[in-house]
């Protein structure tokens, strides 16, 4: 809900390696530590690889293989929209007999969104629809190739002798990989190891995973160095004299996103199969486990008078919920960014539990919770309003901010089961503070 | 002299398929095949409009041919400019069109805006939500499209819509009631 309408208005503070004060559209709560985590605070994780056109899943594998790039769908070279299909019907002579023509279908490429097609850059129409597109090759690909695998190997023997030199004072069997060294060369030349993977902040590159296999035959790859020419070709006579096409040239977007060729001309802009993007997992770095589905309490701002604001709380739970608030204290140390003095409801607050069905139960009893009229505003099924009051403290245009602590109870319904020597503990539950931020906007003089 | 109400019938040529729900004010010549939806707007305020053959202008689609901003409709010693439009344009949902000369086979698309002073000449492509007011002319087969309009010119022209057009002229009549046509009886139009 917060990051449809204000994301920054309400803040809650995350304790992790740095205090994040973040809204809680954007958080995650560890069901283990019973914590809040912000992007920050958690591991990014790989899961798959997913082509955003087609949809279609490829197992990592089969993406590296790829480079990443899905097989069936193209990017506009121009615009960098996806490009669809069409098919016209062109007369072509038919195989047995010459003279007759009939019609087929021909298929090319077209952009819906700068209307580029493939017969911009003479790309001859197919008449297949899928599968008869190629990417024009890289003339550099097989200089590449070898010096990848030259340094690859090379790495691979730095790797190793720095090893035996570790060794030759440890025990045989630590496994070679696991020593500071070791990361420090590999990465040299830019392979990656499952080691290097783990470590927060470090960069993956693209040729991580790339290495030799062990006890692979380690052949002698041999490279000729790049030799320095000393005559360029000139440049032609009329380079400065010919008045510019500027429908052909083609932006530097456009030209970047083909590294292999980079044209300068808009006549040799070829369609490249489209990136695919991936689906990511989220590991809480304290207790290792994955993070699933948030489950977080949402809260929404109302501001209908000047000095009392009402909240609104909404418990997504099914159980009671039973909130406190209490105002932050002097001197308290999250408390950095407040420029109003808050006036919290004292007494407990109740929130019943969600119950899908009471929306529809219209004779259900209400229930009765005794809400003292100053505080609570309203109550309807799982949502409560209520009311704080708000004195501003300094004069200045800036916004008004307000912020307190909410302190709840917590059952941790899918927490491992432990066996109890009692029959059929309840679940234990647990009070949780949390330090909440409130931007409430400008005075108003 | 130019007259703030326009005369009382529009030239609606045989074959056109101009449906009733459609406003046409002022002095309007329709060529034949062409159709204009229900909720469409054809506006010659400052001078007539003759519109060729061939043309599909949508629903909600403004074409206008408007005073200049600084000459009120009243003053002494104006001319009237004619609008013309070519044949086979396709002027999309919701577009705006008071470009005094537009060739053919040209595509303005859904929301567009052209302005007073750009002329298009043939295969022109203004995409959706491009406002074009610069004064100019927009050469042959130019696309016009994204946010910042950027553009670039196209090999081949846009094929004109006769399937589409076909099969509009048989169902709109299903479904609308049609101006008359000048063969024929020479009834006012409604509006």
């Amino acid at each position: 809900m917060a990051s449809l309408l204000q994301p920054d208005r309400v803040l809650y503070l995350v304790h992790g390696e740095k205090k994040i004060r973040s809204s809680l559209s954007t958080l995650y709560f560890c069901r283990y530590c019973s914590e809040l985590r912000s992007l920050e605070c958690v591991s990014h994780e790989v899961d798959s690889h997913y082509c955003p056109s087609c949809l279609e899943n490829m197992p990592s594998a089969e993406a590296k293989l790829k480079k990443n790039r899905c097989a069936n769908c193209f990017d506009c070279p121009c615009c960098m929209h996806t490009l669809s299909t069409r098919a016209t019907n062109i007369p072509a002579p038919l195989p047995d007999d010459p003279s007759k023509t009939a019609m087929k279908k021909a298929y090319y490429l077209a952009c819906g969104f700068c209307r580029w097609t493939s017969r911009d850059v003479g790309m001859a129409d197919k008449s297949v629809a899928s599968g008869g597109w190629q990417e024009p090759d890289n003339p550099h690909t097989q200089r590449i190739n070898k010096l990848i695998e030259y340094y690859q190997q090379l790495a691979q023997r730095e790797k190793l002798e720095r090893d035996r030199k570790k060794l030759a004072r440890r025990r045989p069997y630590m496994p070679l990989a696991f020593s500071q060294h070791t990361i420090h060369v590999v990465e040299k030349y830019g392979l990656g190891t499952r080691l290097q993977r783990q470590r927060p902040g470090a960069p993956i590159t693209s040729l991580a995973g790339l290495s030799l296999k062990e006890g692979e035959d380690q052949k002698e790859i041999n490279i000729e160095p790049a030799q320095a020419l000393d005559e360029v070709e000139p440049l032609p006579e009329d380079y400065y004299t010919r008045p510019i096409n500027l429908p052909e040239v083609t932006s530097l977007r456009q030209r970047l996103l083909q590294p292999d060729f980079q044209p300068a001309g808009a006549s040799q802009l070829h369609p490249k199969h489209k990136h695919l993007l991936i689906k990511r997992s989220l590991r809480c770095r304290k207790c290792e486990h994955n993070l699933s589905k948030p489950e977080f309490n949402p809260t929404s701002i109302n501001i209908s008078s000047e000095c009392q604001v009402l909240l609104t709380l909404t418990n997504p739970v099914e159980s009671i919920t039973h909130v406190t608030l209490v105002g932050c204290e002097e001197g308290d140390p999250e408390d950095i960014n407040s420029t109003a003095k808050v006036m919290v409801p004292t007494k407990e607050l109740v929130l019943a539990g969600k119950d899908a069905a009471a929306d529809y139960d219209e004779l259900a009893e209400p229930q009765d919770f005794q809400d003292d009229p100053d505080v609570v505003a309203f109550r309807k099924s799982n949502k409560i309003g209520f009311f704080i009051k708000v004195v501003p403290q300094r004069e200045e245009d800036g916004d008004v901010t307000v912020s307190f602590k909410i302190r709840h109870d917590f059952r941790n319904l899918a927490a491992p089961i432990r066996p109890s020597e009692e029959d059929d503990a309840p679940t234990e539950a647990i009070w949780l503070t949390h330090h909440v931020e409130l931007s409430l906007g400008p005075l108003v003089a | 002299i130019a007259e703030h109400v326009g005369k009382a019938a529009a030239n609606i040529a045989a074959g056109a398929v101009v449906c009733v729900e459609s406003e046409i004010r002022g002095d309007v010549t329709i060529g034949p095949r062409t159709v204009v939806h229900p909720k469409a707007r054809i506006i010659a305020e400052a001078g007539p409009i003759i519109i060729g053959e061939g043309n599909l202008i949508e629903e909600q689609a403004l074409i206008i041919n408007s005073y200049p901003e600084n000459i009120m409709p009243d003053t002494e010693g104006v001319e009237p400019k004619t609008m013309t439009i070519g044949i086979n344009n396709v002027f999309e949902v919701g577009c705006v069109s008071q470009a005094l000369k537009i060739g053919d086979n040209n595509v303005i698309e859904s929301k567009a805006d052209l302005g007073k002073n750009v002329i298009l000449t043939s295969g022109c492509i203004v995409g959706a939500c491009c406002q074009v007011n610069t004064c100019e002319v927009i050469p042959e087969n130019t696309v016009i499209y994204g946010s910042n309009c950027m553009r670039r010119v196209q090999t081949e022209r846009p094929q004109p819509q006769t399937l589409q057009l076909d099969f509009l002229m048989k169902i709109l009549p299903n479904y609308h009631h049609m101006k008359k046509t000048v063969k024929g009886t020479s009834t006012p139009v409604r509006n």
